[in-house]
């Protein structure tokens, strides 16, 4: 009997363990209905922040919740929302475990506890299910990360993105590989794509393959692989180098992003560019790291956070103060995300959903993202001055090197492992 | 054995069950007959000899690894019934104890097996004893049920106390080996050759030792194996922690060529049940060559059907198998 007893307590254990990460702090029972549209100083204004925070994702998924903890932070510290009398923010962290299923109910259970606005979510899929959640509540909801077009192409009038979507970051990628590789006197002749099979790998390996022709350039092969389950690209990297591709792109996450680097640097094929396409891993600070020199000279064509940007810099120390870890782009998005909240509730002097929303779609705002202009929302909800910029492995940091007003050092090119 | 026989004996129909009357080099033929066609068939679809031995050389190491990981997962499946949820979670442990000994420690990866294998074998034993003994001839979802919640309690446990960021172990002289017309590197090399070492050292554990006759008839039949004395909770407790401790050497051989996040372990859970199964439930030297088979299946299969998951020649395989021998390439033997 004794037995059963301790395998119980095994079994109970990590649910209540998940549970402790789903529900953060209880909000106030019965505090529900979402601050009406009175404002007095000592209000609170509940604003939730949905991201994976356990599961495959949680690194992500962690960093962008803690970009939405120091913006709050930074906007109370900074004497709150001014036009509600210094209306104090208050974050509704939760975990949506990656799982779509999970986003929907948090979701659900952050607007009942009385969030006026949602950020999130990282994966598409989950954001997919959360707009439908705050268009049944009409409670806005701020995408930081998430490329899938479907998202925004249902109508929906209370989802907003702040990431460039799939389109633009594919298309933007070809773009820079013809303009950098035209520049640099070595045109790209033949592209070989090496994608992730899901939603997000193949849109951006069509919408890719289609800009690139169109630019004059010959696209083959092409392999994918599924990501969760790939442990060698050694065999795919050698039928690049047989087939005489002078570029390899590849769209894919970080894990795998890893292992093409590795492989690449095994096979030595003749590349003149390793280019990554919105990739999850050649533009992220440890992939430097860990990569090594495997992964030097790699490119990626992705959004960013903009290093020139002194208020950017200064997000960059206070993070790696407080959590002693390099930021990523996503959380800086996830900041944004807030500040946008936090600008459209002072134009807005209500807390009311439905006002708010009216706001946001008005918003102006700088961002401390690399655009091409501020963030303002098109009638979809898609952010306008969301572009692509590229970056560069160099000397084992990430530096950006295209276009040129976002440049902090020359790109080169062509640069593989070959030094 | 007396299952296995009785099931030889009560299945006469010849015409049936010919694939199972034939003598065993028959199949080995047919096996590498198969393998053969799938190497000349990629040749053919891509042209370049190049490219093919890479996707045999790379096969065939992965598939090492493949079933080192099996290894540990087969012999709990044979001898305690258990579908052990928590290999994987208890391979990323040993990740884990890898890192700390490399970058805390700084000593040579490898090395790292002497610190890992003896305490997944105690961490093995302590949960088999305290935690899943009860669930002993209860019905399969018990056990079901406390190895998933196993892996969910290690898995968030670790994500606690490392964090979620990717870690890495670099094995100090990995460069790229030329071997056969293709390239790999030292580690791979490396945890290959060591798969292949510590399956003859399980091989003979089992086949030459008091311990591996007593797990081997528990395994056949175990209120059998009590009648003639053989302690058979002891029998239990050992056998999950040698999984177990195989799932630990099989952590140290990876952690090099992975990153090491707290859901790693995860990626090999599915290949490892479908490896297990294909060599035949319990059999150790069946987990290996079916580690090699998926691992050559994985990448002829890229080959041949450019564009699709290799999943998809993965299941093809293993769906024929099934149909023509259920009880796995190896079956029988425990």
């Amino acid at each position: 009997m004794r037995k059963h007893w301790i395998a119980g307590i095994a079994l109970a254990a990590p649910l209540a363990l998940a549970a402790c990460g789903g529900s953060a702090p209880p909000g106030t029972p019965g505090a529900g209905g979402g601050g009406g549209g009175t404002a007095g100083s000592g209000q609170t204004i509940k604003i939730a922040s949905l991201h994976p925070l356990s599961g495959s994702s949680a690194a992500d998924g962690q960093q962008m919740d803690n970009g939405a903890k120091l913006a709050v932070e930074a906007v109370n510290n900074a004497g709150g929302i001014a036009s509600m009398g210094g209306a104090k923010l208050e974050l509704l962290s939760a975990d949506s475990k990656g799982a779509p299923e999970t986003g929907q109910s948090e979701g659900q259970r952050l607007i009942q506890e009385g969030a006026v606005a949602i950020v999130g979510t990282y994966q598409s899929a989950v954001s997919q299910n959360v707009a439908a959640v705050a268009e049944r509540n009409k409670v806005p909801f701020v995408i930081d990360v998430s490329s899938a077009d479907a998202i925004l192409a249902q109508g929906y009038q209370y989802t907003f993105r702040l990431q460039p979507s799939g389109t633009v970051l594919a298309e933007g990628g070809a773009q820079y590989l013809s303009e950098v590789s035209t520049a640099a006197g070595k045109p790209a002749k033949k592209v070989a794509i090496l994608h992730e099979q899901g939603p997000f790998g193949t849109a951006i390996k069509d919408v890719f393959t289609k800009k690139a022709q169109s630019l004059g350039m010959e696209v083959g092969p092409v392999a994918s692989y599924d990501p969760a389950k790939v442990s060698d690209f050694t065999t795919q990297v050698t039928a690049v180098k047989a087939s005489g591709a002078d570029v390899l792109m590849v769209a894919g996450y970080y894990r795998d992003g890893v292992l093409v680097a590795n492989a690449v640097n095994t096979v030595k094929p003749t590349l003149n560019a390793v280019w990554g396409v919105a990739n999850g891993a050649f533009d992220l600070p440890q992939f430097a790291k860990e990569a090594g020199a495997a992964g030097e000279g790699f490119f990626d064509s992705n959004y960013h956070l903009d290093g020139k940007n002194p208020q950017t810099q200064a997000l960059i120390k206070t993070y790696k103060d407080k959590y002693n870890d390099d930021i990523r782009t996503g959380a800086v998005l996830a900041y944004d995300a807030v500040r946008v909240i936090a600008d459209s509730l002072n134009r807005a002097k209500s807390a009311d959903p439905t006002t708010l929303r009216g706001a946001i779609a008005q918003t102006n705002l700088p961002s401390l993202v690399a655009q091409k202009g501020p963030i303002t929302f098109s009638s979809t909800g898609e952010n306008q001055g969301a572009f692509p910029i590229l970056m560069q492995v160099q000397g084992g940091k990430i530096v950006q090197t295209y276009p040129k007003e976002f440049a902090e050092t020359a790109y080169r090119y062509p640069a593989t492992a070959a030094q | 054995m007396s299952q296995a026989e009785a099931a030889e004996v009560e299945s006469p129909a010849p015409e049936a069950r010919g694939a199972r009357r034939r003598p065993p080099w028959i199949l080995g033929a047919v096996a590498a007959g198969l393998v053969v066609l799938a190497i000349v068939l990629a040749y053919v679809r891509s042209g370049n000899t190049e490219v093919v031995s890479q996707a045999v050389v790379t096969g065939i190491l992965v598939g090492g690894v493949y079933g080192l990981v099996a290894m540990g997962l087969t012999l709990i499946f044979g001898v305690l019934d258990i579908v052990n949820f928590a290999h994987g979670a208890f391979l990323t442990v040993a990740l884990y104890i890898t890192v700390v000994m490399v970058n805390r420690f700084g000593i040579y990866p490898m090395l790292a097996l002497a610190v890992a294998v003896p305490v997944m074998f105690l961490l093995g034993a302590a949960v088999q004893r305290f935690v899943l003994a009860g669930a002993i001839g209860k019905p399969l979802e018990n056990q079901l049920l406390i190895t998933l919640g196993l892996a969910l309690l290690i898995d968030n446990l670790l994500l606690l106390f490392f964090g979620p960021n990717p870690q890495s172990v670099k094995l100090p002289g990995d460069t790229a080996v030329p071997i056969l017309g293709a390239v790999t590197t030292v580690s791979r090399l490396l945890a290959f050759g060591v798969a292949l070492v510590l399956a003859a050292l399980l091989y003979v554990l089992l086949r030459r030792t008091r311990l591996g006759t007593a797990i081997r008839a528990v395994a056949a039949n175990d209120s059998g194996a009590q009648l003639v004395g053989i302690d058979t909770r002891r029998i239990y407790m050992t056998t999950f922690a040698i999984g177990t401790a195989c799932a630990g050497a099989a952590g140290v051989l990876v952690a090099p060529l992975v990153t090491i996040e707290p859901t790693t372990g995860e990626l090999f859970n599915i290949i490892a049940f479908v490896v297990v199964v294909l060599g035949g439930m319990g059999n150790v030297i069946g987990a290996l060559v079916g580690g090699l088979l998926i691992g050559l299946t994985e990448q002829l299969g890229a080959l041949l059907l450019p564009g699709q998951s290799p999943l998809l020649s993965i299941f093809i395989v293993f769906v024929l198998v099934l149909l023509f021998r259920p009880q796995g390439l190896f079956g029988k033997t425990s």
